[in-house]
């Protein structure tokens, strides 16, 4: 099918086509591309060498698109290839205040619309300030004792380690492959067949057998954003063991704007996990916007099928600064796309069953399938062992 | 597959270009590249882009220009080996069975013969490596199978060969085309996509759809062919949940061609929506702006 085809200024090209010069510009070309952090592996320069021989090396496009379909393999790849492309071959500078994607700095102190402490989760363990904890704990309900809010740096750091050991099990579907059951509905044919050949009996016995259950996929999606402080970081810990346990999660954050966390998550080191997940996202600590950010979500991923038969898990207050009529529709249209929508509101606190009166939650309530709270480290706990049934 | 007799290769990319486009396709300079490229280092291609773009229809047209037989593998959550590489055809074994015990022939050679090809199922994958060169495997929307399923199709694109103990090893004598296309519901595996040509297919620009849309359905007035890649255009531009693909533009001036307007207008367009738009929610916001949508210029 078509593809909008790249109009390549025609430039001086006699530099590609010297014989002796081809290889060593096309392998340098594979060199450039990775020192901006594309995986080119050697196979792949090969292939690209192998590729541009079965073409004409003279033509700037031939170049290109071989290159283009040898060495790049994800689409997001596209726009740092057409860079080196234009900077290597055909010599145009780069353009001006470009930085290169390697991690961004974790913006500090970043303002928000409330005054919180600085818990991002990029911090080492035990740089959360207790001055400033102090303030914090004053403001939430001192009767719930060691809210994450109202925890030390230990103790949070002591959670933490905890946390790494909650043994999670995700909830389960039923799957189109059968294993044998002595109650399942099915007769498991293919085993008789074997039993009669084996036995040489013409009569053998009935085996049956059920569906398997596997896995279902659950998506979490967490809110990280100004009110969500105290528990942020927490919620991002609890996402890492889930990841860690499971192997369908896929993690977004959100404040104003949706991240995709799920490959930085997939660190083996917690610390260079939290660290990498918290430099994808760019918005903590800030606004909410829980209507457009999962309206993002669903454009983005839900469309594609990431949440079909998924349990999603949404980890927010639902103090949204955006359209309730958004976030209405976008949990209507969620609550299609997927199995089941489960929301953890940390307002809720122990009073589970009792749906906190924020604007966000009165929009979002009718299509929510189970509420938890999951304000501290048993409400978490809870959850994870509820998970099975409730999904 | 009313034709199996193999042709020649393309021998360049113009050619196969224009081979392409008598079987009514369309391939911009980057896909004709890769395709290229891929038939003649014998690697798979792998095509990932929006829906309806035309990923699955570039293996039928291979197909059609190589007069090869196009063999598809339709890919689901929970495909396992016995959908995609062989079984048994166990009901027809057990009859078997019985015939010989009735017969009382038990010797070696006639249990061997129950696992004779007679009794073996053959599915796509099998039936690709059977076929070798004379076969364009189609892996359709490999994102949709398990990981396991991924690392299983890694090891045959690598080999072309199958083991199937009561057989023994099958090896394809010449590689098949493979063509493999996902909509990126989940990234692939590295590994895959390493063995594999990689091509991304985005929506095509407007004189490229208009001219797929002549090409593929050419007794239609040109005013109207305009008028609705035009349109389909704009829609996309509209931030839609699920904005049309060519398939939708094709399926649109068909449904245009049988209710036998000349023109595009806010009526005939209304009545005609739904061949293009398939999500309630965008069918709202489409028919509160229909007439932006199809306004001429």
């Amino acid at each position: 099918m078509p593809n909008s085809t790249k109009s390549l200024p025609m430039a001086d090209t006699s530099e590609i086509t010297r014989p002796e010069h081809i290889v060593d510009r096309l392998v340098g070309f594979g060199h450039a591309l990775r020192d901006r952090g594309l995986p080119v592996g050697s196979d792949d320069v090969l292939t690209f060498c192998a590729a541009v021989a079965e073409l004409s090396p003279g033509d700037p496009n031939d170049v290109y698109w071989s290159g283009r379909t040898t060495l790049v393999h994800r689409r997001d790849h596209l726009p740092v290839y057409d860079e080196v492309f234009r900077t290597y071959f055909l010599h145009v500078p780069p353009p001006k205040g470009d930085t290169p994607n390697e991690e961004r700095p974790v913006p500090q102190g970043a303002t928000g619309t409330l005054d919180v402490p600085d818990s991002e989760p990029g911090d080492e363990p035990g740089d959360e300030q207790p001055l400033i904890l102090g303030l914090q704990a004053s403001s939430v309900d001192i009767k719930r004792e060691k809210r994450f809010a109202a925890c030390s740096p230990e103790e949070l750091a002591h959670l933490r380690r905890i946390m790494a050991r909650i043994r999670l099990e995700p909830p389960t579907r039923r799957t189109r492959r059968r294993a044998t059951d002595p109650r399942g509905p099915v007769i498991d044919i293919r085993r008789m067949a074997r039993d009669a050949m084996r036995l040489s009996d013409s009569s053998p016995a009935l085996h049956r057998m059920d569906r398997k259950h596997r896995a279902r996929p659950l998506v979490l999606i967490l809110d990280v954003s100004g009110s969500m402080a105290d528990h942020s970081r927490n919620l991002l810990q609890f996402a890492y063991s889930m990841r860690r346990a499971a192997q369908k999660v896929e993690v977004f954050c959100f404040g104003t704007r949706l991240t995709r966390i799920t490959a930085a998550l997939d660190r083996r080191s917690p610390d260079d996990a939290m660290r990498l997940a918290a430099a994808r996202v760019l918005d903590w600590d800030g606004g909410t916007r829980i209507g457009e950010s999962l309206d993002h979500f669903i454009r983005t991923w839900g469309r594609r099928g990431l949440s079909r038969g998924a349990t999603i898990v949404i980890c927010s207050d639902g103090l949204d600064r955006g359209s309730p009529a958004l976030l209405a529709d976008s949990m209507e249209r969620l609550q299609r796309l997927s199995h089941r929508i489960i929301w953890m509101n940390p307002l809720i606190g122990n009073n589970v069953g009792e749906s906190p009166n924020t604007l966000g939650m009165l929009a979002a309530g009718p299509f929510i399938d189970e509420l938890a709270s999951g304000h501290d480290l048993a409400s978490l706990e809870r959850f994870a062992t509820r998970l099975p049934d409730i999904g | 597959m009313s034709d199996t007799t193999p042709t020649t290769s393309p021998t360049s990319v113009p050619e196969l270009q224009d081979r392409l486009r008598a079987e009514g396709y369309l391939a911009g300079r980057g896909l004709a590249t890769a395709t290229f490229i891929g038939l003649r280092l014998g690697r798979p291609i792998l095509l990932e882009g929006e829906v309806g773009v035309g990923k699955t229809e570039l293996a039928k047209c291979l197909a059609k220009i190589h007069g090869r037989e196009l063999i598809r593998l339709q890919c689901y959550e929970g495909i396992d080996t016995q959908q995609a590489l062989y079984e048994w055809d166990y009901a027809r074994q057990m009859l078997h069975v019985r015939a010989l015990s009735e017969r009382e022939l038990n010797d070696a050679e006639t249990t061997a013969g129950l696992y004779g090809t007679d009794f073996l199922l053959e599915r796509p994958l099998l039936q690709a490596i059977r076929s070798g060169g004379k076969a364009v495997l189609l892996i359709d929307e490999i994102d949709r199978a398990d990981d396991e399923f991924e690392a299983f199709l890694l090891e045959l694109l690598s080999d072309f060969q199958i083991t199937i103990p009561e057989v023994g090893t099958i090896t394809a004598t010449e590689r098949p085309i493979v063509v493999l296309t996902s909509n990126r519901t989940r990234e692939l595996h590295d590994a895959l996509k390493r063995r594999c040509l990689y091509h991304w297919i985005g929506f095509p620009t407007i004189a490229e759809e208009l001219d797929i849309v002549r090409l593929r359905v050419p007794d239609i007035t040109e005013a109207l062919v305009e008028q609705v890649v035009k349109a389909v255009h704009r829609l996309r531009d509209m931030d839609l949940a699920k904005p049309p693909g060519i398939a939708e533009t094709l399926d649109w001036v068909d449904a245009l061609g049988v209710v036998g307007t000349e023109q595009l207008d806010t009526e005939t367009a209304a009545d005609t929506l739904g061949s293009v738009i398939k999500d309630r929610d965008d069918l709202e916001l489409v028919h509160a702006e229909l007439d932006q949508v199809v306004a001429d210029g």
